[in-house]
């Protein structure tokens, strides 16, 4: 079974998830996390690529836990699922705590 | 050397954006409260993940690129260093990306400043040369 695969997909679909249903930070409907997501993915590819290249790999998968489709060079394409669960659930999380600022700066403040 | 290859490579990606904190006024890491609320539970949730995908081998790690130390559940130190780093790129990244299009990033002002102190009879020098 690839379990590898099957995590990653259930984790982003939580991610999703928890987004529309619990966070409603908006961040699927913001051009800055579209954008930022787009560089994040952009730079991930040396990082990840460096770390999965099969000359000399730092990280290593069992090929029965995966879908055999690497891209570009040796990255798994579940890699691509995994960043985005990670990256999206820290941006949430970050949009989260922000809201959550301004409304306790926002009660701290004299009635007018 | 090489055992360090790994971190080295985290070190790296902090070094690169870490213009992004001061040159795009992303705040990122002078937030150290909502740095943790973001960072923590994420932390938490992947470290779990890495745990049992190690435990089931899903992946694991060369030793000649890894220092050796472990921390508890099997997860490699530099794994740790990984949730934490990468989540602070990204989130320096989505704040120097909003200072951008909404102008605030300190670079913005100082481009514009350099451009309105360009001395303006220079430029019709230039035209009618």
């Amino acid at each position: 079974m690839p379990e590898y695969t099957i995590l990653a997909v259930l984790a982003a679909a939580a991610v999703v998830i928890a987004e529309v249903r619990w966070l409603r930070t908006g961040v699927f409907r913001s051009r800055p996390y579209w954008i930022a997501m787009g560089i994040c993915y952009f730079f991930m590819i040396w990082v990840n690529g460096w770390l999965t290249k099969l000359s000399a790999p730092i990280v290593l998968y069992d090929p029965d836990m995966k879908t055999p489709w690497r891209f570009p060079w040796d990255i798994p394409v579940e890699d691509y699922v995994f960043g985005f669960a990670m990256l999206t659930l820290v941006l949430m999380l970050w949009e989260h705590a922000g809201r959550r600022e301004r409304v306790g700066a926002r009660a701290q403040e004299p009635p007018t | 050397m090489d055992d360090l290859q790994y971190l080295i490579l985290m070190g790296l990606c902090l070094l690169v954006t870490l213009p992004l904190e001061f040159v795009f006024g992303a705040r990122v890491w002078r937030r150290p409260g909502r740095l943790l609320a973001a960072v923590g539970p994420m932390l938490v949730l992947f470290y779990v993940w890495d745990a049992v995908a190690i435990a089931r081998t899903h992946w694991w790690f060369d030793e000649r690129y890894t220092t050796g130390i472990v921390l508890p559940a099997g997860v490699p130190l530099e794994e740790l260093v990984f949730f934490v780093v990468i989540p602070v790129c990204a989130l320096l990244t989505l704040e120097a990306v909003r200072n951008l299009l909404d102008g605030s990033a300190p670079i913005v002002g100082w481009l514009r400043r350099d451009r309105d102190e360009t001395p303006v009879p220079e430029r019709t020098t230039e035209v009618s040369a």
